[in-house]
């Protein structure tokens, strides 16, 4: 039997009613939700009118601890390698699918699971042709995984980490598999952005279309013209991430998350040599107001975003396990945390970089909370211009904001990034130790937004 | 004050036979009626206490009970499957007939006070409310309107083909079964309406509880502000009943868990708190047969029967 404390909290003082509920795990299943959600509600003296439509019955749903379902897709584990600077850094000599094995190999052998238990792998990737089909299939076997494990790329631009997610959690929903695992790889050092492939010449006669081809330092422009984002904002928001990121990196905060890669590396002279790499190689400690403020604008000549205000093009991976707390707990293995709502949302392509603006709404409403009820959000900074713009729309306070600091530090793969920021939000909510809430978002090329909330059980 | 035990069972409704004045019915569920089934109590009060005279249980959630007025034996339950089951105390085995339309939680039912009619109203989470012939299989009207929950429907005990609904989306509505429309709508609270009730002696006087922990005694000939309002729960409002005997006379159980006594003709509407539960408090009537008795149940796994204190002397209305 389990036992599950639903906390029904109304907002007068010293009236709080826990409910304690016994079932075992398979009656788990049949827990209705929307009832404790309306009874919540009639607790709640702020509640008006109608028990779905307001954030005041999310916020009391919150406090009424969510519970724990047989049925819940829970991660296990998750891991990043270290994220070097593209075609300088540690990994500019480092093919992806041997950055992506070395995250594959060690969630595994990490938690003890014999790869012959996953029921599939999902990478996300961007610059790889057709997404990295093969070089992923090459990496599982480089990892040591059996041929009778399948594997597939998914490729959404920025959120095809978080994407190969959204994808593996809905193998698991759908009863096709218990566990599997989500990863996200990109090389910026060999494959840069470019070629859009074959697209109709009629996109000139759609304005939409059209847009899809603007370059990504253009939409930030956009953005920042649009909605008033200044340079002096931009600058203040990466000198933030900066100083976050190299403080977390003085204090060790990302060796938990980093699993170390020995890898070829070809120094100037042209002689090869083999190198651990087990630290970011982006972030600027020394980062100063005054020295971005120098910068030039990048992409236009009177606009206001510089390389030191957009995120880095880098290299990296990041694995995360998922799986069916039924399966996770049969196999005795660890919680680190549970999905408790994904959303994917489309936005104007020339503004793209708004989408967490939209996608984190979306995700709450799901999960039935509030901003006020997430403790962490790891927002990508693909431009200052745009996070900025979307914590200031959502009126989040910078504190919840990229604790460990965000791309503009720490670097941007493309198609390593979604699953990274989830490993990275999960290993600080469990610094934290307490039970919380914690989103993961990003922007997409073309414009769209996707956003992940996940809740920390506690310690 | 009697006491009925009902082990992981936690009341929702508890409801008096017009029958017999020591038969009572509580409709309950398992783990609060968030998960697992629900069970029907039959149970009979006697000077000894209350005892358990039959039980009949449901795959979901059990959250009101109506007796028939036309069979001593029959009853009626809403259940969290959307369904409604027509029950035999007579027969053990099951329900007699079981009604399926709505696609959500039913959370009311009421029979029609008309004798020798079999007619039924059913509330529901999904918006709507029916009216069940139970001659017949499917139900002759649907009646849709309100757009929340429908918490609480009551026939006027006056009007035939009357009844009222109260509602999610803040609003009282007064409906003739004959034309299947609202007759009027009250927005009665800027909260939700949880419960309603008709007075006994008064065709155009209802009362409203809602989770701004308000009752308002509303008078269908002026709604533009209620006649009374009565302040005092802390929680919301789960149910309330006028009584039989007391044209001003009603009585309130709610989330704070106290049931409290009102006349809402004085200038201190306030005549009672009870406070033997300790959960919230769910169901709640007054027997017909036994003035100014009263059955309530909780989620506390308690159905009480007791006679308020500030009722024991009161002789029942002349009128």
């Amino acid at each position: 039997m389990t036992l599950f404390t639903f906390r029904i909290q109304g907002c007068v003082p010293g009236a709080v009613q826990a409910v304690k509920v016994q079932l075992d795990p398979s009656q788990a299943n049949v827990l209705k939700m929307h009832r404790l959600r309306v009874v919540s509600g009639h607790l709640s003296p702020q509640n008006r009118l109608g028990p779905y439509s307001h954030a005041q019955i999310a916020r009391s749903e919150c406090s009424a601890s969510l519970p724990v379902a047989a049925d819940d897709i829970v991660v296990v584990h998750g891991l990043r390698t270290a994220i070097g600077k593209a075609k300088r850094g540690s990994f500019k000599d480092t093919t992806p699918d041997e950055l992506l094995s070395a995250v594959m190999s060690a969630v595994l052998r990490d938690v003890g699971l014999s790869p012959d238990k996953l029921g599939d792998v999902c990478v996300g990737n961007v610059l790889q042709p057709g997404a990295g089909a093969l070089m992923v299939r090459v990496a599982q076997f480089l990892s040591g995984f059996p041929d009778s494990v399948p594997i597939y790329t998914v490729n959404r631009m920025c959120s095809s980490g978080l994407q190969a997610l959204f994808n593996v959690a809905g193998g698991i929903r759908n009863g096709s598999y218990d566990l599997g695992l989500a990863c996200g790889v990109e090389s910026m050092s060999l494959r840069s952005v470019g070629n859009p492939g074959d697209v109709s010449s009629r996109l000139m006669d759609n304005a939409k279309a059209r847009d899809c081809l603007i370059p990504m330092g253009i939409t930030s422009e956009n953005v920042a013209e649009r909605f008033g984002i200044s340079r002096e904002k931009q600058d203040a928001f990466a000198l933030s991430s900066q100083q976050k990121a190299s403080k977390a990196q003085e204090r060790g905060v990302f060796q938990q998350e980093i699993t170390p890669l020995t890898t070829r590396f070809v120094d100037e002279d042209g002689k090869e040599r083999t190198i651990v790499v087990s630290k970011d190689d982006g972030i600027r400690p020394g980062t100063t107001v005054e020295g971005l403020a120098k910068l030039k604008p990048a992409f236009k000549p009177d606009g206001s975003t510089t390389a030191g205000n957009s995120s880095q093009v880098s290299d990296g991976a990041a694995a995360v396990l998922l799986g069916r707390r039924s399966m996770v707990e049969a196999l005795n293995l660890p919680v680190m945390g549970v999905l408790r709502a994904c959303a994917v949302v489309g936005v104007p392509p020339d503004l793209m970089g708004i989408g967490p603006a939209y996608a984190i709404p979306a995700a709450l409403r799901k999960s039935g909370l509030s901003v006020a009820d997430v403790d962490v959000f790891e927002i990508n900074e693909a431009f200052a211009s745009q996070a900025a713009y979307c914590v200031e729309k959502l009126g989040i306070p910078m504190e919840k904001v990229n604790p460990n600091g965000g791309a503009i530090a720490l670097g941007h793969p493309l198609g390593c990034t979604g699953a990274r920021q989830v490993v990275t939000l999960l290993n600080e909510l469990k610094r934290r130790g307490k039970r919380a809430y914690g989103v993961v978002s990003m922007c997409i090329g073309t414009g769209m937004g996707a956003a992940a909330v996940f809740e920390y059980p506690g310690n | 004050m009697k006491t009925f035990r009902c082990p992981s069972r936690h009341g929702y409704a508890a409801e008096i036979s017009p029958f017999l004045p020591s038969r009572l019915a509580c409709a309950a569920s398992q783990h609060y009626g968030i998960a697992g089934c629900g069970t029907l109590l039959v149970l009979d009060q006697d000077e000894g206490g209350i005892k358990l005279i039959r039980s009949f249980d449901w795959n979901d959630g059990l959250f009101d009970v109506t007796w028939s007025e036309n069979n001593e034996h029959v009853l009626v339950t809403g259940a969290g499957d959307g369904s409604v089951q027509v029950w035999d105390t007579a027969n053990p085995r099951g329900p007699l007939q079981v009604l399926k339309e709505h696609t959500q939680e039913v959370y009311s039912v009421d029979w029609s006070q008309v004798r020798g009619e079999a007619l039924l109203l059913s509330g529901s989470w999904d918006h709507t409310v029916k009216l069940w012939d139970l001659e017949r299989p499917q139900s002759l009207c649907t009646f849709r309107g309100h757009e929340g929950v429908v918490y609480s429907t009551v026939w006027s005990p006056h009007v035939t083909s009357c009844f009222a609904s109260a509602s999610g989306d803040g609003t009282l509505r007064v409906w003739d079964v004959k034309m299947g429309v609202s007759r009027l709508v009250i927005p009665a609270h800027n909260a939700e309406i949880l419960s309603c009730d008709w007075c006994k002696y008064d065709q155009n006087v209802l009362v409203t509880g809602a989770v701004d922990c308000g009752l308002r005694v509303w008078d269908l000939r002026s709604t533009r502000q209620p006649v009374a309002e009565l302040l005092g729960h802390s929680y919301a409002i789960r149910r309330l009943k006028f009584s039989p005997f007391h044209r001003t006379l009603l009585a309130s159980c709610s989330y704070d868990f106290t049931v409290r006594i009102w006349d809402f003709s004085r200038p201190e509407p306030l005549l009672e708190t009870l406070e033997h539960h300790t959960e919230f408090v769910c169901g709640l009537d007054f027997n017909l047969h036994i003035p100014n008795q009263v059955v309530d149940c909780a989620w506390d796994e308690t159905v009480k029967v007791y006679i308020p204190a500030s009722l024991a002397d009161l002789q029942p209305c002349a009128d």
